[in-house]
């Protein structure tokens, strides 16, 4: 095992040399000048040349992806092109919000969208079944801004009981930090709630059909150890694998429930720097991300193997 | 201890541990009512004004970088840090002496020097000020609070480059920061304005605050605009980025900000149904539409048809585009002026009265068009160059030139415009933009209606009797005179098409009723601002 996760570990480099590679690739090809942003809508072509030149965006590919290239082998993932300041000081100033907001949005789905998905296999056909998937069916359709426009509406305008918009730090009280987080996790989880509900109802509904839950009901074993000891421990694999890829739609989501919310994360950090150009930041972000998403395959990698203890790697 | 046992005893802990937490103070009422919470235009990415002229850092920057001089709400330049002036008579030596006491954020006195590597700085990226250099014999400081501009050749707009609160302006800077490259960003925030700028909590994209300089010296006078008396009567300003429309609506109505500057156009009937909120014009300038042709190529590199398209255009189609159906938001614009402002002129703006499409369909045909496609860019990210856009394509298809829509963003827009290669390999024929209404008063900062070709802005229109007009204007000695050569400007400038003017629009502010002191004017303005 412990062989397992260096190979896994070591394995990432190569990855993320690549991403590297595309990423640089795919900015240094995309059309836009961080220049032009700088140098405001009356800067005439000269000034906003002599402030690429500034920059340093007028040098070859090559140079710049190895100089950026060596500076993030040693820790540095370089300056923000408009605000001056490291891109680690950034990432660090917006990690809190995100991590928060993806935290929340996770325990959420996963306490809701489980229960919900055995109890829709358990009455599979009966309307609570359909209720359940019509839910599903729901927030799979309904926009993320549209959900989170709902709620703001209805909870924070009309109620007064939660906060519109803003994130605030955790070592100010748990109490704020949670309340500006309720609605966006809400909105966020939707989507996320669906898809594990679905999942675990599929995955579900296969397990029930065995001959050993047959049995267990024969011996007598009541419904509820039957549903959530012997059912859903060996539907659990394909919920994992879905929690696990639904990281990927829980940051895409996140960028879309921080601008309607406010919260100053690193979703609307990624946007920003995408509208302006600021390569930095991008390179940056995405890096970090990917390296999370490695990380988050291989803890559902081994997660694997404590929940059926015949996977060996 | 058995595992449940451990569970349960850390799970109290936790919750123990968190009560501390829990209660939180909130503010008090009376320190609430000295933070003053704001929603800016965009986010403050950079801290700059002069390496970044975009309006937000011009904004933020008049609360922590005073200036020489400040214009008033009747557009006069006034006095502000400078406590007199003087001019000798041939018009070549400006003597300027700095107000006693004045001190930077931190603690240094302002001194001559400062003003003078500032002005320097400045003088590298502002059109007046680059201006002033190509005339100029000497900048020197004379002692601790005087110094002196001497010129080759007068200069009578001195004052007004001084004053005028067009990107860049000259704010003044400590000597050591001021002596950063203009083309490269200053790292330290130190200016002499009524606002300190707390870098340590600037969150770009999220939140940047300024707390109140209490060394500041405010002038005697009545404030207006950026002349007068800066009193500060908040301690703190928080910028609360926003870059939702409907949340930034959402938190003013919930009281979660007091100050929203640029509300759109759709949301302002919500706002005005809530008691608690004022809304109004923020600026009376408002901003021109415009679109850009290149006259570098086929088609419009022919007078005719850029002609034509001025012809058939209805501005009443573009405005409303943008401000729908509020008639108090728009007005026609047979010109390039900002309306109601001194110099205004409507000198050779028939052509944009006409609204004839089969005229211009004649046009373009007696010009000889061949067909080529009209490479048009429109940034889908920014509403107003969206609507704008959509109008213009539809008109072009009308007057039968053959249209290649290219609907994109605006960081492309930014660079593709400054391609001067053909249409076809990367270039383009036309672009949709706005101007601040602030910078359309006079030729001195109007980029846009310059056209000396290769020099002038993107389109790079060439137009001798414009350029003269614009000469003519900066020599005259009096008001009467400038009218003379607005006049002749604006009907150059129709003639040759150096852009198409698409309407005058302005836009609401919104504020919560408790906040006092909110102006209309070009940018938001903090001094006397109260919140109870």
């Amino acid at each position: 095992m412990f062989g397992f996760i260096l190979r896994r570990i070591f394995a990432t480099i190569p990855v993320m040399g690549f991403v590297a590679l595309f990423v640089f690739s795919l900015l240094y090809l995309a059309p836009g000048d961080p220049a032009a942003v700088i140098a405001g809508d009356q800067a005439t072509p000269e000034d906003v040349a002599r402030i690429r030149a500034g920059l340093g965006l007028d040098r070859p590919f090559l140079v710049r992806f190895f100089e950026w290239f060596f500076r993030v082998l040693q820790g540095d993932l370089g300056t923000s092109i408009f605000t001056g300041l490291p891109v680690s000081q950034m990432i660090a100033q917006r990690i809190e919000p995100t991590v928060s907001l993806m935290s929340v949005t996770l325990v959420l789905a996963i306490s809701v969208a489980v229960p919900l998905g055995v109890i829709a296999a358990w009455k599979c056909d009966t309307w609570v079944d359909r209720v359940v998937m019509s839910l599903a069916v729901l927030g799979f359709s309904v926009p993320v801004f549209v959900v989170g426009y709902l709620l703001a509406y209805a909870f924070a305008l009309q109620l007064d009981w939660l906060p519109v918009q803003g994130y605030t730090p955790i070592k100010n009280g748990i109490l704020p930090w949670f309340e500006n987080l309720i609605l966006p996790a809400i909105t966020l989880g939707f989507v996320y709630i669906a898809l594990i509900a679905r999942i675990t109802r599929a995955s579900m509904l296969e397990v029930l059909q065995q001959d050993y839950i047959r049995t267990a009901r024969a011996k007598g074993v009541s419904q509820k150890s039957i549903l959530f000891l012997h059912a859903l421990k060996n539907a659990a694999i394909p919920i994992v694998t879905v929690i696990g890829i639904g990281m990927a739609l829980l940051i895409g989501g996140a960028v879309v429930t921080e601008s309607v919310f406010a919260i100053p994360g690193l979703g609307r950090l990624t946007v920003d720097a995408i509208l302006r150009r600021d390569y930095p930041i991008i390179q940056g972000v995405v890096l970090m991300f990917s390296f999370v998403y490695v990380v988050i395959n291989l803890i559902v990698d081994l997660i694997y193997t404590m929940l059926d203890p015949r996977i060996r790697y | 201890m058995d595992r449940r046992t451990f569970l349960k005893s850390a799970g109290t802990a936790a919750l123990v541990a968190s009560t501390g937490s829990l209660s939180a103070p909130a503010l008090s009422q009376g320190a609430n009512a000295k933070v003053l919470r704001f929603v800016p235009q965009a986010n403050l990415a950079n801290f700059d004004p002069i390496w970044g002229t975009q309006y937000v850092v011009r904004n933020a920057a008049a609360l922590v970088w005073d200036t020489l001089y400040g214009v008033d709400e009747n557009l006069v330049p006034r006095r502000q840090m400078v406590e007199s002036e003087e001019v000798s008579a041939d018009g070549l030596t400006w003597t300027f002496k700095l107000r006693p006491g004045l001190k930077f954020h931190d603690g240094e006195p302002v001194l001559a020097k400062d003003v003078v590597q500032s002005l320097k700085r400045w003088a590298a990226r502002d059109p007046m000020g680059i201006m002033i250099v190509a005339q100029q014999q000497e900048l020197t400081a004379v002692d601790d609070r005087t110094w002196k501009w001497v010129l080759k050749k007068p200069f009578p707009k001195m004052i007004l480059a001084l004053a005028k609160n067009n990107a860049p302006c000259s704010f003044i800077m400590p000597e050591r920061i001021a002596q950063t490259d203009p083309f490269k960003q200053i790292t330290e925030y130190i200016g002499s304005g009524p606002m300190k700028f707390n870098k340590g909590e600037w969150v770009p994209g999220a939140k940047a605050v300024f707390e109140k300089f209490d060394a500041y010296v405010p002038r005697s006078e009545k404030a207006s605009w950026l002349a007068g008396g800066k009193n500060m009567l908040v301690n703190r300003i928080e910028w609360v980025i926003m870059p939702d429309p409907a949340t930034a609506a959402a938190a003013l109505q919930n009281g979660e900000v007091d100050w929203w500057e640029t509300p759109i156009a759709d949301l302002v009937p919500v706002l005005r149904r809530n008691a608690n909120i004022n809304v109004d014009i923020s600026d009376p300038l408002g901003n021109i539409g415009s679109f850009r042709m290149n006259h570098l190529f086929p088609p419009f590199d022919n007078k005719m048809i850029r002609r034509a398209v001025l012809t058939a255009m209805n501005q009443e189609d573009y405005m409303r585009s943008i401000v729908g159906d509020d008639n108090k938001l728009w007005k026609s614009l047979p010109g390039f002026f900002t309306p109601d402002t001194p110099l205004y002129t409507e000198a050779g703006g028939e052509v944009l009265k006409q609204k004839n499409i089969e005229l211009a369909r004649k046009m373009i045909k007696d010009a000889g068009y061949k067909g080529e496609p009209v490479v048009c860019l429109v940034a889908q990210d920014q509403p107003n160059t969206k609507a704008m856009g959509d109008v213009t394509a539809d008109l072009l298809k009308k007057i039968g030139l053959n249209v290649d829509f290219v609907a994109t963003d605006w960081g492309t827009v930014g660079a593709r415009r400054a391609q001067k290669t053909p249409p076809g390999q990367g270039g383009w024929n036309m672009f949709h933009t706005w101007h601040a209404g602030a910078d359309c008063l006079n030729p001195s900062s109007y980029t846009a209606i310059r056209a000396n070709g290769d020099k002038a802005w993107f389109g790079w229109p060439t137009s001798q009797p414009v350029e003269d007009a614009i000469v003519e204007w900066f020599d005259a000695k009096d008001i009467a005179g400038e009218k003379v050569a607005m006049d002749k400007l604006n009907k150059s400038a129709l003639e040759d098409v150096v852009y198409a003017p698409t309407g005058f629009f302005m836009g609401y502010q919104a504020w919560r009723k408790n906040v006092t002191g909110v102006v209309k004017g070009p940018l938001p303005f903090f001094w006397n601002v109260a919140k109870a």
